[in-house]
């Protein structure tokens, strides 16, 4: 009786251990703060704390995921669309060597900051659900939105909860 | 005091099944690589896709390919 009782309470709490998700940074929550490097050498690290006060869009991407190289460049018309406003576009690299990342931006180049995190540290911080999966941060540091995978016309969801979340700060 | 012994003794043994490891999204590059799927062949992979689905009522699983966020 005791040995099917640990059991079940051992299952039980492996499946709870193993189900990561349920940890996941959802909406409503708080911005994990992170430090990271910059990818490119020679830059300053990039935190969250240094951006304070400013809606930030968060993106996690790797240089192996379609969608993601997909959404980047659409990402960098919105940061010069809306940068004079108060957004921050924090797109975190996972690649693992970081030098897929960099290939990626050679012929790509993108405006907004990008910090490297190949031992996926800070992803493991957002408990990140998929890839690609973005995060609208609001300047006091809420959550606003979390957005995984890329279509298209999620510019169109992204950019409207971006506009509401800079109308109200 | 026996409980928790047998509790520790479930809960190792079970951790310890390589099967439960779960490889989080952020860790799929290699998994996502060309020659880690199945087949290499586009066309021929979503058509064998299709009527595995249409056989089996199940899909996914073949590889990682997309990112592995299973939305594309």
């Amino acid at each position: 009786m005791i040995f099917r009782k640990a059991s079940y309470a051992s299952v039980m709490a492996l499946t709870l251990s193993l189900s990561f998700n349920a940890f996941a940074v959802e909406e409503g929550d708080d911005a994990p703060a992170f430090s990271l490097p910059s990818i490119k050498q020679g830059q300053p690290d990039i935190s969250m704390d240094a951006l304070k006060g400013k809606t930030i869009f968060v993106d996690f991407w790797a240089s192996w995921c379609a969608p993601c190289l997909k959404s980047l460049p659409l990402y960098n018309d919105m940061y010069h669309k809306y940068k004079d406003q108060g957004l921050e576009i924090i797109a975190i690299n996972v690649d693992n060597p970081v030098e897929d990342g960099l290939d990626f931006l050679i012929d790509t180049p993108l405006d907004f900051l990008i910090p490297s995190d190949p031992d996926g540290e800070t992803a493991e911080l957002f408990q990140v659900i998929g890839m690609p999966t973005s995060y609208l941060v609001s300047p006091g540091g809420k959550v606003e939105l979390v957005h995984m995978g890329f279509r298209t016309g999620d510019m169109a969801i992204i950019e409207e909860a971006i506009e509401k979340v800079l109308a109200i700060n | 005091m026996k409980i928790i012994r047998i509790f520790l003794f479930c809960y190792l043994s079970l951790s310890m099944l390589a099967a439960c490891t779960q490889v989080r999204p952020w860790e799929r590059g290699l998994l996502a690589k060309e020659e880690m799927a199945w087949s290499t062949d586009p066309l021929e992979s979503s058509l064998n896709d299709h009527i595995f689905f249409s056989k089996e009522a199940s899909s996914g699983g073949s590889s990682a390919a997309g990112g592995g966020c299973g939305c594309n």
